[in-house]
């Protein structure tokens, strides 16, 4: 399970597997549907080329689109995601003295405040994205943006408590 | 050279990007219903007005071919009319029950064709169509003639590629006619002022007839068929000291304005005209 390659496989099937049959029938407040699958996307090594990583992030949304029937929606907000997240992470790193060869950004290597900025504004382009691309008007825009908010802070703990609870170990790696 | 190989090397990941991205909008614009829908809106608020612009002068370039489709069809519905039809199986010898939907128990008693109007008066004492189909076309005297409006009149003499048409103008002209709802037959004849009115002759004094009512062929001369509309009744006259009234009828067809018009032949004529000569001799 050490080898990168097998294990960002297992966690890309191991978390479209939860979205696909738990997340996307997770209805809470008739609104919130959080997208555990954008771990599996946030986690994918910097080192991979980035058309490869653009094709990952693709296939990735078009499954969950398959099974949401909103073909397109998450493959186009994935893809912009993977394709901002090297930017975003450069920005983040701005201050830093030396900046590290990138590695997997999980708990143990970043602390909790740059995992959580990390986090939720990614998860917040896609949760925007793909609101509005499914809602596509600006009727009850408030609504709206308070879909997006509670979704995005849902699925940003969410993420958060997967990474705290599960990925803690590896710090000792 | 090298330089362009290094520089698509360093922008690769930005084409992929705009691929995958254009292709999954494409796949939004193809699957959802309501971003289509507002989009297509949106962008045929400026195409449209452009695209009628263009149409409105492209479409007059058609219009020939329109109105030949359009006469091909109205032929094809005509054709299909019920008054068209004998019932074949109504005899003594079979008709118990008569299945009025077997397309096979019809006769075809009146066909249709249509030619197109080279000359036409109005204004003359005897006015008279000239149409561009002749006895190369199965034209022969005696057909009636008839627009998508109403009667025109009967075709009288006949060349090889045209015919000349004693229209309903015409003091020659008498057209069996009957009146709707009252269902009186009468004679109509047209008395040489007006080329928007033709009278409408021997019609009983106590018949229940009144002003908008309708007057239709009655079929009875075998020329034109049952129920091809003639016009509408305007006014009621009474001439002389008989019982007899005059209707004034306002013509259906408007003979300023003909440019097609229907042959009609009824394809029993020489066997319904030589019964009637038979009677006239004896």
């Amino acid at each position: 399970m050490n080898n990168p390659v097998f294990s960002n496989i297992f966690r890309f099937v191991l978390f479209l597997l939860l979205q696909i049959f738990i997340c996307n029938h997770i209805h809470l407040f008739g609104f919130i549907n959080p997208n555990i699958y954008l771990l599996a996307l946030l986690l994918l090594p910097f080192d991979i080329p980035r058309p490869v990583q653009y094709l990952i992030a693709f296939a990735t949304g078009f499954i969950v689109d398959i099974f949401q029937m909103t073909f397109g929606i998450h493959a186009s907000a994935a893809l912009l995601i993977m394709f901002l997240r090297p930017y975003w992470v450069a920005t983040l790193n701005i201050g830093k003295k030396k900046v590290e060869k990138m590695e997997v950004p999980i708990p143990g290597q970043k602390d909790l405040k740059w995992l959580v900025t990390y986090t939720s504004v990614l998860v917040l382009l896609h949760q925007i994205l793909v609101t509005m691309l499914e809602v596509f008007s600006f009727y009850r825009f408030g609504y709206t943006m308070l879909g997006i908010l509670v979704n995005t802070v849902f699925t940003t703990l969410l993420i958060l408590c997967v990474q705290y609870i599960f990925m803690q170990e590896k710090k000792n790696i | 050279m090298n330089n362009l190989i290094e520089f698509l090397k360093q922008k690769f990941h930005l084409i992929v990007f705009g691929i995958l991205q254009i292709i999954s909008i494409i796949l939004i614009y193809n699957t959802l219903n309501y971003p289509r829908f507002v989009i297509s809106t949106a962008t045929q608020s400026i195409t449209g007005p452009i695209n009628q612009m263009c149409n409105n002068v492209i479409k007059h370039f058609n219009l020939a071919d329109e109105n030949e489709y359009l006469m091909q069809q109205n032929l094809a519905l005509l054709r299909q009319q019920k008054q068209n039809f004998l019932i074949s199986d109504d005899t003594l010898m079979t008709a118990i029950l008569t299945d009025t939907l077997n397309p096979n128990s019809f006769i075809r008693l009146y066909d249709y064709s249509y030619a197109n109007v080279i000359y036409n008066t109005i204004h003359k004492r005897n006015n008279y169509l000239m149409i561009d189909k002749g006895a190369d076309d199965g034209i022969t005297t005696d057909m009636a003639i008839i627009s998508a409006q109403g009667i025109v009149g009967v075709v009288s003499d006949v060349s090889l590629h045209f015919s000349t048409v004693i229209s309903v103008l015409n003091p020659d002209s008498r057209i069996s006619a009957k009146v709707l709802p009252a269902n009186q037959l009468g004679t109509i004849v047209w008395n040489g002022d007006d080329p928007g009115m033709v009278e409408m002759e021997d019609i009983p004094e106590h018949m229940n007839i009144n002003v908008g009512d309708t007057v239709y062929t009655s079929g009875y001369s075998n020329i034109f068929p049952d129920n091809v509309l003639v016009g509408t009744i305007c006014k009621k006259e009474k001439k002389g000291m008989n019982s007899f009234l005059t209707l004034k009828v306002k013509l259906a067809t408007d003979f300023n304005h003909i440019n097609t018009v229907y042959v009609v032949r009824n394809l029993y004529k020489t066997e319904i005209d030589t019964l009637k000569n038979k009677m006239k001799n004896e």
